[in-house]
């Protein structure tokens, strides 16, 4: 299976490349609203992962047989801080974090920084976690914020 | 507008579109897997630190698939820019290079920076872009709608600020 996620992992990277979702100048357009590229990109994408997500629910199993299970998101206060913090740095950077990693690819060498931000900044969440569980009333360790 | 990378002509967006919803049911159909990128951050970590945080289930099962999906992500990069006019190292910023104008060290810090921000957010708020944005909207998850509207919102401002305030162009 390691071989099905590297083949959906470089088609995602290479559409994520080609599309602008992977470029700081739509990024910042999408936020000037000077370009409708990203909006739309994530319009289609969302309406059309809803329709897929319907039929496979149908479905029930997974295309070799496995029951379907999809593990939903907690609700908590990180929802809005740390989407609020994740905004700010999708704006500075003009990267998520799959493009991150498409931006390396790419050769963009600045985007090596903004991985090592990153990293630092998932450990630093990671140190912090029993603090911030308690002040922002988060979800206990093992469950977690939500995966993904 | 075109892409930073070699000035290409980007995909229509409803390609584009279709394309990332067909990666994310292929995961999920093929799978058994809800799309994610940011939780890779901690897979990462995992590796390194001997945190308790970073020695949960759901880190520790997950690398096995989503290490390969953050790899995959780095060679479709590289394929696009090989593909597209080749592949050569560069520190090209577009708009950040015509309105900030900073050299090599300053968007070191400045990626770090926003780096830093994401890393933190990202995990704070239990998913990214594709986590929240697509799968959990999709899925039509609360949680995900809220924190895609937080995080759509901070771009928004910040960007606002930053070229509109802090460094405006003209014509913008």
């Amino acid at each position: 299976m390691t071989f099905v996620y590297l083949i959906l992992g470089t088609v995602f990277g290479f559409i994520l490349s080609r599309s602008g979702a992977a470029d700081y100048g739509f990024i910042q357009g999408m936020f000037l609203f000077t370009e409708f590229q990203l909006y739309g990109i994530i319009g289609v994408a969302v309406v059309v992962t809803a329709l897929g997500i319907r039929l496979i629910r149908q479905r029930g199993r997974t295309l070799l047989g496995q029951r379907l299970s999809i593990d939903e998101k907690p609700l908590h206060r990180g929802n809005i801080a740390g989407g609020v913090l994740f905004g700010i740095g999708w704006s500075i950077t003009g990267m998520c974090p799959g493009p991150i990693l498409v931006n390396i690819g790419e050769g963009k060498i600045y985007a090596l920084a903004a991985i090592a931000g990153a990293l630092v900044g998932a450990g630093l969440l990671g140190s912090l976690y029993p603090a911030l569980e308690r002040w922002l009333a988060l979800p206990p360790l093992g469950v977690g914020t939500g995966e993904g | 507008m075109s892409l930073i990378l070699h000035g290409l002509p980007p995909l229509h967006w409803a390609l584009a579109g279709i394309g990332i919803a067909g990666v994310t049911l292929a995961l999920l159909f093929l799978a058994n897997r809800r799309l994610g990128v940011s939780t890779g951050f901690e897979d990462i970590c995992s590796l390194a630190l001997p945190l308790p945080y970073f020695k949960r289930a759901a880190v520790i099962s997950g690398r096995a698939w989503r290490l390969p999906l953050l790899a995959g992500l780095v060679i479709g990069g590289f394929l696009s820019a090989a593909l597209g006019g080749g592949w050569q190292p560069t520190w090209a910023l577009g708009l950040f290079d015509q309105a900030i104008g900073w050299g090599p060290t300053g968007k070191v810090a400045w990626m770090f920076v926003g780096g830093l921000f994401i890393g933190f957010g990202t995990r704070l708020a239990g998913g990214c872009t594709s986590g929240h944005g697509i799968f959990g909207l999709a899925n039509l998850e609360l949680p995900s709608l809220v924190t895609t509207l937080s995080f759509l919102g901070a771009g928004i401002v910040t960007t606002q600020i930053v070229y509109r305030v802090l460094f405006p162009m003209v014509g913008l």
